[in-house]
């Protein structure tokens, strides 16, 4: 259960929405974030700061070369944008180093799922976790942000950034042999953004299984996680995923990599959970 | 400002320029929108919302709507062309990003733009060693800057916003303005003005406080956020 929000978190999210906030108390807030949800309400008060700024303001005429440079950037975006969008009709499965924006699913993958969801119901009790198959969500898709071709940058820069992060670390699942895997997850649920960060994790033959990330948060039954997306290993030492939540995750309690097979699945069984990282109140901060 | 208070701004519509929204503060400015037929009927798309679909005819559009903002608002901040020149890159494509994160019920499309924009300012001013020169301290203190100040001398009148920002007493007003606009901490504020240090935090803290509340700030639900 989380806290309300007192009045210094409150004057410390002032602070931090008007860019006056010191290191120390910074810090305070990122320590009183750990059991307090702030950030509907810091993103209100950016938002009140910005509506000012906006206010007292008078626009210039941006330089005429800088207009040039943000034109040649804004193609070499969406450039990118495109060529994810080529590269993801090629293949389903997301490539460790590649990251990418992940497309919708078509009516029949969720009529499958609808399918699966039914027959899951009667299968699953206390497997692991709760005891009932992950399965993929239906309806609404999580807004995703483009990403760039690094996800290291990436990563860095929503730690950097974002209003709010969630930080868990990965501990072993139930699979013999991937006992050390170590490495962290990072979400924002005001970016719905996020990352894996593994070492350890073995690359894997994409044609015959891939990984894929479930999300149990708030919003969701335990029973139900959201579908975090599929992805393979492809080189060694520290790899870095982009997640692609197909719902909008709020407050996730836990991520869990399975094991399954290529292009990941619709219900999963459970039986090959090669990682997890439960969301510990102390790693939960809020940055600012 | 030439083409600032653009009220709608449809250069592709074959349709026309599409009314602005019912009321509000946030209707007044920038509601920069694009009708397109689909079918029988009509559907109107923000500049952000061209720009999620990956409309790349929305980025001349944003930038003659929103470039003028967002170089003020980096210069104002950064004070060296330079810097400003190089973090207004960063927001463009930062916005480019997050279009899709744009949701219509919380705040206009120029508060978003302006958030997006000041988070990144935020963050490049906390990693320099920016300091105000103490003889341009003067300058900043006694400008007045409000685009109210300036449709009120042009006889002009004033927009609900400027309006609502009138019932914040003069002090919280200036001190949001230093802190805000031109990115002063707190202590640059005291020593400029002659404020105590904890009277310049309260005027800040409170004032962004009543900003939020006057101006119907929402969260993401759409609720409003009550102080």
């Amino acid at each position: 259960m989380k806290k309300e929000i007192n009045q210094d978190i409150l004057d410390l999210l002032c602070d931090r929405a008007l860019g006056t906030l010191t290191p120390e108390e910074d810090a305070k807030l990122r320590r009183a974030a750990a059991d307090t949800d702030i950030s509907e309400e810091a993103e209100s008060l950016e938002l009140a700061a910005a509506a000012f700024a906006v206010e007292f303001t008078v626009p210039e005429q941006m330089p005429a070369g800088l207009y040039e440079k943000i034109i040649a950037g804004s193609r070499e975006h969406f450039a990118n944008v495109e060529a994810a969008k080529l590269k993801d009709g090629e293949s389903d499965v997301q490539k460790v180093f590649v990251p990418d924006i992940r497309p919708r699913r078509s009516i029949f993958d969720w009529l499958g799922w609808a399918i699966a969801a039914a027959a899951c119901v009667a299968l699953a009790v206390n497997i692991y976790l709760t005891g009932n198959p992950a399965t993929r969500q239906m309806g609404e898709v999580a807004v995703q942000a483009p990403e760039t071709d690094n996800p290291a940058l990436e990563r860095e820069r929503l730690l950097a950034t974002a209003p709010d992060v969630t930080i868990a670390e990965w501990t072993k699942g139930n699979v013999k042999g991937l006992e050390n895997i170590s490495g962290d997850v990072v979400w924002s649920d005001s970016l719905q953004r996020g990352y894996m960060r593994f070492r350890g994790l073995p690359k894997n033959d994409p044609n015959r299984e891939s990984y894929q990330l479930w999300i149990f948060d708030e919003t969701q039954s335990e029973k139900t996680p959201i579908d975090g997306g599929v992805f393979d290993v492809n080189a060694e030492g520290e790899v870095i995923i982009p997640i692609n939540a197909k719902l909008k995750a709020k407050n996730p309690k836990a991520f869990a990599v399975t094991i399954e097979k290529p292009g990941g699945v619709v219900v999963s069984s459970r039986e090959k959970i090669a990682a997890l990282a439960p969301v510990r109140q102390s790693v939960k901060q809020n940055q600012t | 400002m030439p083409g600032y208070e653009t009220a709608c701004y449809s250069p592709h519509s074959a349709a026309g320029c599409i009314g602005l929204p019912a009321r509000g503060w946030k209707s007044k400015r920038f509601w920069v929108s694009l009708e397109v037929a689909e079918g029988n009927s009509i559907v109107s798309q923000t500049i952000l919302e061209r720009i999620a679909a990956g409309d790349q005819t929305a980025v001349p559009d944003c930038l003659k709507a929103y470039g003028g903002l967002v170089w003020s608002l980096a210069l104002r901040m950064l004070r060296v062309r330079e810097d400003a020149e190089d973090a207004v890159q960063e927001i463009f494509l930062d916005i480019w990003k997050n279009a899709s994160r744009f949701n219509p019920v919380q705040a206009s499309e120029t508060t978003f733009i302006a958030m997006i924009a000041r988070r990144r300012l935020i963050d490049r001013l906390r990693h320099s060693n920016r300091r105000i020169a103490a003889d341009s301290l003067d300058d900043i203190v006694t400008e007045p800057s409000s685009r109210s100040d300036i449709t009120m001398q042009t006889g002009v009148e004033a927009g609900e916003a400027a309006n609502a920002l009138n019932q914040l007493r003069p002090e919280q007003r200036q001190v949001l303005q230093l802190s805000i606009v031109h990115g002063m901490s707190h202590q640059e504020i005291a020593d400029a003005t002659g404020m105590p240090l904890g009277t310049v935090k309260t005027h800040a803290r409170r004032g962004l406080l009543q900003v939020r509340e006057i101006l119907g700030i929402k969260d993401s639900t759409g609720k409003e956020v009550s102080v």
